[in-house]
């Protein structure tokens, strides 16, 4: 394990500031050149608990974060307990001096400080960015800006009691374990997986977001709610997933892309309007951030359970596109994919990820290239009929309210089984062309989506693994340490044969986050695999590279 | 103007009060072009039910939506294009049982729309059963002794929820319901028309109506005596309850800025990061 990896871990209660000093020290890695990769384990809570943000830094790319840490910081007495056993050799683990367990820790005055830089309330959370500065050899100016720049209130205060945590820290005269300061320049912006999905859907042309909030798809919300007047859009938070959905087709009927987001009750909630899509041929674009479920679950961690349920969504027989960002980078590109390919086959889209990747957050740009233009099948100026049959089974679209739309124009949506002017049928014959019609889109899909990448391979070797979604992250950390081939579909329907086509019946090794294997399973209905071993995690946490490090070797010597 | 009735048979029940409804619609509908709205401009929404046949009959554009959720789908309509002009048609099983949450919260957002509530006391399509406005006792066949549940009284919910516009026609009375649909459309914000729609298959109201309706002589004074004559126990009141000004939802979150179009996007993400 000779990587270059520094890991930090800050823990303490709810309500603390937690995730907010973690960003901060993320921040402060990313201005000195390392590549960041930022975890949040929290609870379905707003005060107390147990709280814990993990910063990996590296020169090099990180796909996730590690369990073991070389600096641990706890604000009470339950994060040394529960994280004092994840302290790597040679590591720190700074705590209030009442909470100090043994010699493993280094106590501080935390608590007697914050009363004595503070009136009322202070911000002990501060005291990590402190400790992080002291421990990296930054400034004491560089500390003193970076905490008047990231907290507004309470100035002096902070910077008064953040310098006495650093000077405390500095007196130890601690040796240096990494060099902080790195040459080959990073890029600069940190961002959460629901940030890049936001982006990608709007680069693509999102117009209005509908949505209810559930984590971990709730940010996806919140962030364009606040974007509103810089990126010109509109967000709705309905009153619930059904009328969020169904905003959203009425959204598309009048022309403008529209896209909703939920985890998986939510998105039960929205089957039917799922249908609709399918029925109405609406491109509606649909984030599904998956945890741990069934019914409420867990609310606040991670999990692949909804394949199956993103596969089959919706009652009634009808094309839809499901895919899954493997990356980052993906999260962006394919949330432009994924919107572009909805209107062009004027069929709902699922892109399925988890909360692994909805809340973690990493340093990258952002592919611009990627954001195209495309052509959506044009009208004929007389007698417009929504759902003309053509050969594609792809209709023109033509929109109410529009330049070219005239009064002589009746645009029928329908959700009913209908001609091809929109009305109504029951009959025999019409029925079975409608449905040959909506049919026929599946392949029109799958001859567009070849233009994307529709399967990703990551590194070499006779040992051949299959994940899917942020599961791929976790095992690009594990190739840093074993070789094996990664073999990713990004595209789940249409199902990217062609590209698998080498991997058919091959044994292959299957990590997912699930209990049952229902990944693998996939795998062995499309390409006839021959699974050697599934790789499971079903407890909502996400895989240490280390341990899938373990995994992995074991299956092979199996 | 071109004709508004499409060439789809029509299968309500002779007598049925939908009839009256198409009428007032249609009449209506060429008042506002002759006013200068493009048809282009009119759409509709309907939900599940016989009120939502008019989809099939009345040519203009528009989505035949989910049972209940026609009035979501109006207001993803609106805030996607607010130049249209955007009216739903609910039943009051549709409206107020299925889809009631969309039925108050577009009130409460006061939503630049319209909802036109076909009342007729029951599920007419589904063979006669009990609805959120079926009276206390109702026969059907969900509750063949009788329904025990109290029926909301529509226009006082919908004061209540906030409704700007909040009014009530008879299905037989075509031009005072025609007139009221007018304004209820030309209403900013969002309006509200409960129309009395006898069903003559499960729920014929003809008689009761004809003689226990009567024309509300001016606008209610105010909220509350809106409500008691709306719950008046001898008539059903016919006209507009209450008709107020409010700053409309599509306008309070509308973006500082317009949308962009692709490359304006480009640039954007370009300097962003």
């Amino acid at each position: 394990m000779a990587q270059k990896i520094f890991t930090v871990l800050v823990g303490g209660k709810a309500g603390e500031g937690i995730k907010k000093a973690a960003q901060v020290i993320a921040h402060l890695a990313i201005i000195h050149n390392n590549h960041v990769f930022q975890t949040d384990d929290y609870q379905s809570l707003i005060k107390g608990g147990h709280n814990f943000s993990v910063v990996s830094m590296s020169p090099s790319r990180m796909y996730n974060t590690y369990k073991q840490a070389n600096l641990v910081i706890s604000f009470d007495s339950r994060s040394v307990d529960e994280h004092k056993g994840d302290l790597l050799e040679g590591g720190l683990h700074f705590c209030d001096e009442a909470d100090v367990r043994d010699d493993t820790m280094i106590p501080l005055p935390l608590a007697k400080l914050v009363k004595t830089h503070y009136p009322e309330a202070g911000n002990m959370s501060l005291a990590s960015i402190a400790i992080f500065c002291a421990v990296m050899g930054i400034s004491e100016e560089f500390l003193k800006d970076t905490i008047a720049r990231e907290f507004k209130r309470n100035q002096a205060e902070n910077t008064s009691f953040a310098l006495a945590v650093y000077q405390l820290v500095n007196q130890l005269d601690l040796q240096k374990v990494y060099e902080l300061k790195q040459e080959q320049s990073v890029a600069s912006k940190f961002y959460t997986g629901n940030q890049l999905l936001a982006l990608g859907a709007w680069a693509a042309g999102l117009d209005c977001y509908f949505s209810y909030p559930m984590t971990p798809a709730s940010s996806i919300l919140h962030y364009l709610a606040l974007k509103r007047d810089q990126l010109g859009i509109k967000t709705v938070h309905a009153e619930s997933e059904l009328a969020a959905a169904n905003m959203a087709l009425g959204a598309c009927f009048a022309g403008k892309r529209a896209a909703v987001g939920s985890s998986g009750g939510g998105f039960a909630l929205m089957q039917e309007a799922f249908s609709m899509a399918g029925m109405v041929e609406a491109p509606l674009l649909c984030f599904l951030s998956s945890r741990p479920g069934p019914a409420t679950g867990v609310s606040t961690y991670t999990a692949q359970e909804d394949l199956f349920f993103a596969l089959n969504q919706g009652h009634g027989e009808f094309p839809r596109i499901v895919a899954s960002p493997d990356s980052f980078e993906r999260a962006f590109t394919l949330a432009i994919e994924l919107m572009n390919l909805a209107w062009e086959s004027q069929s709902p889209a699922i892109l399925l990820t988890e909360k692994h990747l909805s809340e973690s957050a990493t340093n990258l740009r952002l592919d611009i290239s990627k954001v195209d233009e495309y052509q959506l099948a044009q009208p004929d100026s007389v007698n417009y009929q929504r759902y003309q049959f053509t050969q594609s089974g792809i209709s023109p679209l033509k929109f109410p309210g529009s330049d070219s739309a005239t009064d002589d124009d009746v645009i029928k949506w329908n959700t009913n089984e209908h001609l091809e002017s929109g009305f109504r049928t029951d009959k025999a014959t019409n029925i079975k062309l409608m449905k040959e019609k909506r049919q026929r889109k599946s392949a029109a899909i799958d001859s567009l989506s070849r233009k994307y990448r529709r399967v990703e391979v990551y590194g070499k070797g006779s040992t051949k693994v299959f994940a899917y979604g942020s599961t791929a992250l976790e095992l690009r950390e594990a190739q840093k340490y074993i070789d094996f081939e990664l073999v990713v579909p990004v595209y789940l329907e249409p199902f990217p044969h062609d590209e698998l086509a080498a991997y058919r019946g091959k044994e292959v090794i299957v990590v997912e986050h699930s209990l049952n294997p229902n990944f693998a399973r996939f795998l062995k209905e499309k390409l006839e695999i021959k699974v050697k071993a599934n790789i499971l995690r079903y407890d909502g946490r996400h895989f240490d590279a280390g341990e899938l490090v373990n995994a992995i070797r074991e299956a092979i010597d199996a | 103007m071109r004709n508004l009735i499409s060439s789809k048979e029509n299968t309500w029940c002779i007598g049925c009060g939908n009839f009256g409804i198409f009428a007032a619609v249609r009449k209506c509908i060429k008042t506002l072009h002759e006013e200068g709205t493009p048809l282009a401009d009119i759409v509709m929404t309907s939900g599940i039910g016989c009120h939502g046949k008019i989809f099939d009959y009345l040519d203009i554009s528009g989505i035949y939506g989910l049972h209940g959720r026609a009035l979501a789908t109006a207001q993803g309509v609106k805030l996607a294009n607010p130049k249209l002009n955007v009216i739903t048609f609910g039943g009051d099983g549709d409206s107020l049982g299925e889809g009631l949450e969309h039925t108050l919260f577009a009130a409460k957002r006061n939503m630049d729309i319209t909802l036109i509530l076909h009342n007729n006391g029951n599920y007419g399509l589904t063979t006669g059963q009990a609805s959120p406005l079926s009276d206390f006792g109702y026969k059907g066949l969900s509750t063949p002794f009788g329904n025990v549940e109290k029926p909301f009284n529509a226009i006082s919910l919908l004061l209540e929820a906030g409704a700007s516009f909040v009014a009530r026609g008879y299905s037989a009375k075509i031009d005072h319901l025609a007139g009221i649909l007018h304004q209820a459309i030309r209403h900013k914000g969002f309006s509200f028309v409960e129309v009395l729609q006898p069903c003559v298959s499960y729920n014929n109201t003809y008689q009761l109506y004809n003689e226990h309706t009567a024309f509300l002589d001016a606008l209610p004074s105010d909220i509350e005596h809106a409500r008691a004559l709306a719950k008046d126990h001898e008539k059903q009141y016919l006209g507009i309850f209450h008709n107020e000004t409010r700053a409309v939802y599509h306008e309070l979150i509308a973006p500082a800025i317009p949308a962009m179009d692709v490359s304006a996007r480009k640039r954007y993400l370009t300097e962003y990061q």
